[in-house]
Protein backbone atom coordinates (compact mmCIF):
# COMPACT_ATOMS: atom_id res chain seq x y z
CA UNK A 1 0.00 0.00 0.00
CA UNK A 2 1.47 3.31 -0.78
CA UNK A 3 1.66 5.92 1.70
CA UNK A 4 0.15 9.32 0.96
CA UNK A 5 2.66 12.05 2.17
CA UNK A 6 1.37 15.41 3.07
CA UNK A 7 2.78 18.50 1.35
CA UNK A 8 2.66 21.51 3.25
CA UNK A 9 3.42 24.74 1.07
CA UNK A 10 6.30 26.90 1.83
CA UNK A 11 4.84 29.74 0.53
CA UNK A 12 2.34 32.65 2.65
CA UNK A 13 -0.96 32.41 1.31
CA UNK A 14 -1.62 35.91 -0.27
CA UNK A 15 -4.62 35.00 -2.73
CA UNK A 16 -6.95 37.01 -0.45
CA UNK A 17 -4.96 39.81 0.08
CA UNK A 18 -6.18 41.57 -2.48
CA UNK A 19 -9.98 41.08 -1.56
CA UNK A 20 -8.93 42.81 1.89
CA UNK A 21 -7.56 45.36 0.11
CA UNK A 22 -10.40 46.09 -1.85
CA UNK A 23 -12.54 46.11 0.75
CA UNK A 24 -10.29 48.79 2.63
CA UNK A 25 -10.36 50.99 -0.44
CA UNK A 26 -13.86 50.91 -0.09
CA UNK A 27 -13.96 51.52 2.74
CA UNK A 28 -12.00 54.66 2.45
CA UNK A 29 -14.07 55.91 -0.42
CA UNK A 30 -17.52 55.59 1.03
CA UNK A 31 -16.06 57.79 4.39
CA UNK A 32 -13.65 60.00 2.68
CA UNK A 33 -15.46 63.02 1.97
CA UNK A 34 -14.29 66.39 0.14
CA UNK A 35 -14.86 69.33 2.22
CA UNK A 36 -14.51 73.06 1.41
CA UNK A 37 -11.55 74.38 2.93
CA UNK A 38 -11.20 77.21 1.16
CA UNK A 39 -12.36 80.61 1.60
CA UNK A 40 -11.77 84.31 2.56
CA UNK A 41 -9.34 85.21 5.01
CA UNK A 42 -10.71 88.69 6.97
CA UNK A 43 -7.56 89.51 9.56
CA UNK A 44 -9.49 91.18 12.82
CA UNK A 45 -8.58 94.40 14.32
CA UNK A 46 -7.30 93.83 17.96
CA UNK A 47 -9.21 95.95 19.82
CA UNK A 48 -7.55 99.04 21.46
CA UNK A 49 -9.27 100.97 24.59
CA UNK A 50 -9.46 103.80 22.38
CA UNK A 51 -10.75 102.99 19.05
CA UNK A 52 -10.01 105.64 16.48
CA UNK A 53 -12.59 107.50 14.86
CA UNK A 54 -13.24 107.51 10.96
CA UNK A 55 -14.82 110.65 9.85
CA UNK A 56 -17.50 109.62 7.06
CA UNK A 57 -16.03 112.52 4.42
CA UNK A 58 -12.20 110.20 4.94
CA UNK A 59 -13.72 106.77 4.11
CA UNK A 60 -16.06 104.57 1.48
CA UNK A 61 -19.22 103.08 2.59
CA UNK A 62 -20.42 100.28 0.73
CA UNK A 63 -24.04 99.63 2.43
CA UNK A 64 -25.53 96.52 1.66
CA UNK A 65 -29.35 96.66 1.67
CA UNK A 66 -32.47 93.80 2.18
CA UNK A 67 -32.27 92.04 -1.28
CA UNK A 68 -28.67 92.73 -2.32
CA UNK A 69 -29.04 96.50 -3.26
CA UNK A 70 -25.82 98.43 -3.41
CA UNK A 71 -24.75 101.99 -2.26
CA UNK A 72 -22.05 103.26 -2.83
CA UNK A 73 -21.44 106.68 -0.11
CA UNK A 74 -25.20 106.76 -0.93
CA UNK A 75 -25.26 106.16 -4.93
CA UNK A 76 -26.88 103.10 -6.04
CA UNK A 77 -24.54 100.36 -8.41
CA UNK A 78 -24.29 97.71 -9.09
CA UNK A 79 -21.62 94.87 -7.92
CA UNK A 80 -19.35 94.93 -10.80
CA UNK A 81 -19.05 98.55 -11.03
CA UNK A 82 -17.56 99.25 -7.50
CA UNK A 83 -14.04 98.87 -8.28
CA UNK A 84 -13.93 100.09 -11.56
CA UNK A 85 -16.52 103.48 -11.50
CA UNK A 86 -15.91 104.25 -8.26
CA UNK A 87 -13.13 102.54 -5.69
CA UNK A 88 -10.98 103.43 -8.66
CA UNK A 89 -10.97 106.90 -8.54
CA UNK A 90 -11.42 107.68 -5.32
CA UNK A 91 -8.45 105.59 -3.69
CA UNK A 92 -6.20 106.56 -6.20
CA UNK A 93 -6.07 110.34 -4.99
CA UNK A 94 -5.79 108.41 -1.54
CA UNK A 95 -4.26 104.78 -1.21
CA UNK A 96 -5.00 104.75 2.49
CA UNK A 97 -9.11 105.48 2.73
CA UNK A 98 -10.77 102.61 4.08
CA UNK A 99 -13.48 100.86 2.69
CA UNK A 100 -16.40 100.23 4.99
CA UNK A 101 -18.98 97.54 4.38
CA UNK A 102 -22.19 98.05 6.12
CA UNK A 103 -25.02 95.32 5.49
CA UNK A 104 -28.29 95.44 6.63
CA UNK A 105 -29.11 93.06 9.25
CA UNK A 106 -31.81 91.46 6.95
CA UNK A 107 -29.19 91.64 4.39
CA UNK A 108 -28.27 88.06 3.09
CA UNK A 109 -25.02 86.88 4.34
CA UNK A 110 -23.44 85.84 0.83
CA UNK A 111 -24.43 89.18 -0.45
CA UNK A 112 -21.65 90.70 1.94
CA UNK A 113 -19.50 87.54 1.00
CA UNK A 114 -19.61 88.68 -2.63
CA UNK A 115 -19.12 92.14 -1.91
CA UNK A 116 -16.07 91.51 0.30
CA UNK A 117 -14.52 88.99 -2.89
CA UNK A 118 -14.86 91.69 -5.45
CA UNK A 119 -13.00 94.26 -3.23
CA UNK A 120 -10.09 91.10 -2.76
CA UNK A 121 -10.32 91.00 -6.68
CA UNK A 122 -9.30 94.77 -6.81
CA UNK A 123 -5.44 94.12 -7.90
CA UNK A 124 -6.65 92.20 -10.51
CA UNK A 125 -9.36 94.36 -11.99
CA UNK A 126 -8.03 97.55 -11.15
CA UNK A 127 -3.97 97.59 -10.41
CA UNK A 128 -4.16 97.99 -6.64
CA UNK A 129 -4.60 96.43 -3.84
CA UNK A 130 -7.38 98.02 -1.13
CA UNK A 131 -5.28 98.17 2.13
CA UNK A 132 -8.49 99.41 4.34
CA UNK A 133 -11.27 96.99 4.39
CA UNK A 134 -13.36 96.82 7.39
CA UNK A 135 -16.75 95.12 8.56
CA UNK A 136 -17.46 96.88 11.68
CA UNK A 137 -20.18 95.18 13.49
CA UNK A 138 -23.22 96.74 14.86
CA UNK A 139 -21.86 96.93 18.25
CA UNK A 140 -18.68 98.71 16.82
CA UNK A 141 -21.12 100.91 15.04
CA UNK A 142 -23.31 101.60 18.16
CA UNK A 143 -20.50 102.12 20.35
CA UNK A 144 -17.84 104.32 17.45
CA UNK A 145 -20.32 105.44 14.58
CA UNK A 146 -20.79 109.07 15.08
CA UNK B 1 14.49 16.71 -36.94
CA UNK B 2 13.67 17.91 -33.33
CA UNK B 3 10.13 19.57 -32.99
CA UNK B 4 9.69 22.55 -31.41
CA UNK B 5 6.88 21.87 -28.67
CA UNK B 6 3.76 23.53 -28.92
CA UNK B 7 3.72 26.61 -26.55
CA UNK B 8 1.53 26.62 -23.70
CA UNK B 9 -0.49 29.92 -23.41
CA UNK B 10 -1.64 30.53 -19.82
CA UNK B 11 -5.27 30.53 -19.40
CA UNK B 12 -5.46 33.07 -16.25
CA UNK B 13 -5.18 36.70 -15.73
CA UNK B 14 -2.21 37.60 -13.84
CA UNK B 15 -2.88 39.05 -10.75
CA UNK B 16 -0.19 39.14 -8.87
CA UNK B 17 0.32 42.74 -8.65
CA UNK B 18 -3.62 43.55 -7.62
CA UNK B 19 -2.19 43.40 -4.07
CA UNK B 20 0.74 46.11 -4.65
CA UNK B 21 -1.79 48.35 -6.62
CA UNK B 22 -4.83 48.49 -3.90
CA UNK B 23 -2.03 49.09 -1.32
CA UNK B 24 -0.87 51.77 -2.96
CA UNK B 25 -4.33 52.98 -3.28
CA UNK B 26 -5.13 52.71 0.31
CA UNK B 27 -1.90 54.51 1.16
CA UNK B 28 -3.04 57.76 -0.78
CA UNK B 29 -6.44 57.52 0.89
CA UNK B 30 -5.02 57.01 3.96
CA UNK B 31 -2.64 60.30 3.23
CA UNK B 32 -4.88 62.54 2.10
CA UNK B 33 -8.21 61.69 4.28
CA UNK B 34 -9.09 64.65 6.95
CA UNK B 35 -12.05 64.22 9.21
CA UNK B 36 -14.41 67.20 9.27
CA UNK B 37 -15.16 68.37 12.69
CA UNK B 38 -18.10 70.44 11.65
CA UNK B 39 -20.42 68.34 9.12
CA UNK B 40 -23.45 71.00 9.18
CA UNK B 41 -25.37 71.39 5.87
CA UNK B 42 -25.32 74.69 4.57
CA UNK B 43 -25.36 76.42 1.17
CA UNK B 44 -22.03 78.25 1.43
CA UNK B 45 -21.32 81.32 -1.00
CA UNK B 46 -19.05 81.16 -3.64
CA UNK B 47 -16.27 83.47 -4.44
CA UNK B 48 -13.42 83.50 -6.88
CA UNK B 49 -10.75 84.20 -4.51
CA UNK B 50 -10.09 81.50 -2.01
CA UNK B 51 -7.12 80.25 0.56
CA UNK B 52 -6.35 77.32 1.85
CA UNK B 53 -7.39 77.01 5.46
CA UNK B 54 -5.11 75.79 7.90
CA UNK B 55 -6.04 72.16 9.06
CA UNK B 56 -6.16 73.43 12.75
CA UNK B 57 -8.57 75.80 12.64
CA UNK B 58 -12.24 76.09 15.10
CA UNK B 59 -15.57 76.43 13.46
CA UNK B 60 -18.46 78.37 13.64
CA UNK B 61 -21.39 77.22 11.63
CA UNK B 62 -24.24 78.96 11.32
CA UNK B 63 -27.64 77.05 9.20
CA UNK B 64 -30.19 79.68 7.46
CA UNK B 65 -32.51 79.38 10.37
CA UNK B 66 -29.65 80.42 12.57
CA UNK B 67 -28.49 77.31 14.49
CA UNK B 68 -24.95 78.15 15.75
CA UNK B 69 -22.88 75.37 15.78
CA UNK B 70 -18.99 75.44 16.96
CA UNK B 71 -16.05 73.08 17.24
CA UNK B 72 -12.31 74.19 18.55
CA UNK B 73 -11.28 71.44 15.66
CA UNK B 74 -10.07 68.84 17.87
CA UNK B 75 -13.67 67.14 18.52
CA UNK B 76 -16.62 67.16 16.67
CA UNK B 77 -18.95 70.47 16.52
CA UNK B 78 -21.81 70.97 19.23
CA UNK B 79 -24.76 72.93 18.92
CA UNK B 80 -24.73 76.47 21.11
CA UNK B 81 -27.41 78.54 22.32
CA UNK B 82 -27.09 82.47 20.86
CA UNK B 83 -24.13 84.13 20.36
CA UNK B 84 -23.43 84.82 23.64
CA UNK B 85 -22.30 80.95 24.12
CA UNK B 86 -20.14 81.77 21.01
CA UNK B 87 -17.85 83.94 22.86
CA UNK B 88 -17.38 82.13 25.74
CA UNK B 89 -15.90 79.17 23.61
CA UNK B 90 -14.15 81.36 21.28
CA UNK B 91 -12.60 82.67 24.31
CA UNK B 92 -11.62 79.45 25.95
CA UNK B 93 -10.55 78.30 22.17
CA UNK B 94 -8.06 81.55 21.94
CA UNK B 95 -7.00 80.86 26.09
CA UNK B 96 -5.84 77.60 24.89
CA UNK B 97 -4.87 77.61 21.52
CA UNK B 98 -3.49 81.41 21.02
CA UNK B 99 -3.35 82.26 17.68
CA UNK B 100 -5.77 79.65 16.23
CA UNK B 101 -8.08 80.80 13.34
CA UNK B 102 -11.19 80.95 13.34
CA UNK B 103 -13.78 79.15 10.14
CA UNK B 104 -17.09 80.81 9.78
CA UNK B 105 -19.07 78.42 7.81
CA UNK B 106 -22.34 80.09 7.16
CA UNK B 107 -25.58 79.35 4.97
CA UNK B 108 -25.28 82.31 2.11
CA UNK B 109 -29.16 82.98 2.67
CA UNK B 110 -28.82 83.49 6.30
CA UNK B 111 -29.58 87.16 7.79
CA UNK B 112 -26.47 89.40 8.17
CA UNK B 113 -27.54 89.89 12.08
CA UNK B 114 -26.39 86.90 13.33
CA UNK B 115 -23.46 86.70 11.36
CA UNK B 116 -22.69 90.04 12.77
CA UNK B 117 -23.11 88.83 16.34
CA UNK B 118 -20.61 85.93 15.73
CA UNK B 119 -18.28 87.93 14.31
CA UNK B 120 -18.69 90.76 17.08
CA UNK B 121 -18.20 87.41 19.59
CA UNK B 122 -14.79 86.12 17.92
CA UNK B 123 -13.79 90.27 17.89
CA UNK B 124 -14.51 90.48 21.37
CA UNK B 125 -12.55 87.06 22.10
CA UNK B 126 -9.50 88.70 20.66
CA UNK B 127 -9.63 85.97 17.54
CA UNK B 128 -6.83 86.72 15.22
CA UNK B 129 -8.14 85.55 11.66
CA UNK B 130 -11.25 84.50 10.38
CA UNK B 131 -11.88 82.22 7.09
CA UNK B 132 -15.48 82.95 5.16
CA UNK B 133 -15.91 79.65 4.08
CA UNK B 134 -16.53 79.35 0.46
CA UNK B 135 -16.93 77.54 -2.63
CA UNK B 136 -15.53 78.08 -5.95
CA UNK B 137 -17.21 80.42 -8.24
CA UNK B 138 -17.23 79.05 -11.71
CA UNK B 139 -16.86 81.38 -14.86
CA UNK B 140 -19.77 83.65 -15.86
CA UNK B 141 -21.31 82.66 -13.02
CA UNK B 142 -23.71 85.40 -11.01
CA UNK B 143 -23.08 85.46 -7.79
CA UNK B 144 -26.00 86.67 -6.62
CA UNK B 145 -27.74 83.52 -8.13
CA UNK B 146 -25.09 81.02 -7.07
CA UNK B 147 -26.16 78.97 -4.60
CA UNK B 148 -29.98 78.99 -5.31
Amino acid sequence: MKLKKDTISDEIPTSSMADIAFLLIIYFMVTTTFAATRGLDFSLPQEEETQPLVEKEESILIEIRPGGAIYVDDNPMELEDILEDYIKEKLEANPTKPVIIRPDPNAEYGHMVDVFDELRQAEEKIGFEIRNVSIPTQREIDMFWY
Amino acid sequence: MKLKSRSVQNSGIPTASMADIAFLLIIFFMVTISFEVDKTQVTLPTTKIRFEIPKEAAYVSITESGKIRVSSGEEISVVVGSADDVLSFAASVVGTYPGRPFVLKADRGVPYEYVDRVIDSLKQSKAEVIYLLSQQETVGEDPAEAGG
